[in-house]
């Protein structure tokens, strides 16, 4: 008799803790993978006209400044209003000499997460590397929980150094120890104290979206926030290619 | 001595052409359409270039550096590093460069058989 109780038990208590590895499933909501290749995709915009011989050639896209600050750029103080105004002038005059893509030089957070020409992310438990085809750039997000150290806070970058966390199926980033030297949005400058908050998600199959809010006391008057959405490749065209840009720039002697 | 003086005045030409810059440099508002013959295609970082030969319109000819988008750009919109050799004839759309100069950036090409080729990366739709 012993022997059947025993085995009675047994299943109870391997009834018992399947049912609770059910209920700790349903309450933590499944984390997306978002491995991939991706480019920039707007959710809202007009279906694109279709291709072909009669089709108007798309205008190439000029930001200089030539038409003013437009209403949705940060909104600058005016120390770094009068910055802009210089960069403004020069741009105008012609020079690339304020245009990282024309110096082959990273963008920086935010300004990278354009990923004009595509991003490749590369998704582990503990690790998100995200790679650009523009300049050649990448981030990398810890998700083990390491925080920041003094020697990374005393040795700014351009992509930063980002922590992230979920909270439920949205990966919640910070990201600080920012270049001064690099531009918000390609255009505006900033200070030495800006960070950057991101919430990643899937909004819906293959389409993500990450919401960028970019904090700076000195340079911004108020937060600046971006909606960025990226669709996801499907072959063949989930694969991106060096760019190698300073091939370029050995052109100029 | 002449001669010499034109080489370099050719070369220091060619190079500022090639330099890397930013889009600024071309107007947007334009659009010039060039019908020529291609000379050398350059399938480079970070941008390619068709260089072309085109009728002057008095008997002569005209050397043209047309920029594109990056090769990475092109490949996901069906371009190659063999879409052109020298000696096709084809037809440039590109926005001009403000400061006068012959060249510009690339927005179309046709070629001969009437393909079209765009530079549309697949997610810029």
């Amino acid at each position: 008799m012993a022997k059947p109780i025993a085995l009675l038990a047994v299943a109870l208590v391997c009834v018992m803790a399947g049912s609770t590895a059910s209920v700790r499933a349903q309450e933590t909501p499944a984390r997306p993978d978002f491995s991939g290749v991706y480019f920039p995709f707007n959710a809202n915009a007009a279906p694109a006209a279709p291709r072909g011989a009669g089709t108007p050639p798309r205008p190439v896209a000029v930001i200089d400044g030539r038409a003013g600050r437009p209403e949705t750029a940060p909104k600058l103080a005016p120390e770094y209003l009068a910055k802009w105004e210089v960069m403004r002038q020069s741009r105008m005059a012609g020079s690339s000499e304020t245009d990282p893509n024309a110096n082959c030089i990273s963008a920086g957070m935010p300004g990278m997460m354009s990923m004009t020409y595509g991003m490749e992310i590369q998704h582990t438990k503990d690790k998100i590397t995200i790679y650009g085809e523009l300049n050649d750039v990448y981030r990398r997000i810890y998700l083990d929980g390491r925080k920041p150290t003094q020697r990374t806070l005393d040795d700014p970058t351009f992509a930063g150094y980002s922590v992230g966390h979920w909270e439920g199926d949205t990966l919640v980033v910070d990201t600080v120890a920012l270049r001064e030297d690099s531009l918000l949005d390609l255009f505006s400058p900033h200070s030495d104290q800006l960070s950057v908050h991101e919430r990643i998600r899937f909004t819906s199959p293959g389409v993500l979206e990450d919401q960028v809010t970019s904090r700076d006391p000195k340079a911004l008057l108020e937060p600046f926030t971006q909606i960025r959405t990226y669709k996801k490749a499907s072959p063949p065209n989930d694969e991106l290619r060096e760019f190698s840009c300073a091939e370029g720039l050995s052109l100029v002697k | 001595m002449r001669a010499r003086l034109v080489v370099i005045a050719v070369l220091l030409t060619a190079t500022s052409a090639l330099a890397h810059h930013s889009n600024s440099a071309f107007d947007p508002e334009k659009v010039v359409v060039l019908k020529g013959t291609v000379t050398e295609w350059k399938w480079t970082n970070p941008h390619v270039w068709i260089f072309l030969s085109v009728d002057d319109g008095k008997g002569g000819k005209e050397a043209w550096e047309i920029e594109g988008r990056p090769p990475g750009v092109l490949a996901r919109s069906g371009w190659s590093k063999n879409t052109f050799k020298p000696g096709d004839t084809i037809t440039v759309d590109f926005s001009p460069a403000r400061d006068g100069s012959r060249t510009g950036l690339t927005t179309r090409v046709t070629l001969a058989d009437g393909t079209v080729l765009s530079q549309v990366s697949p997610g810029a739709l």
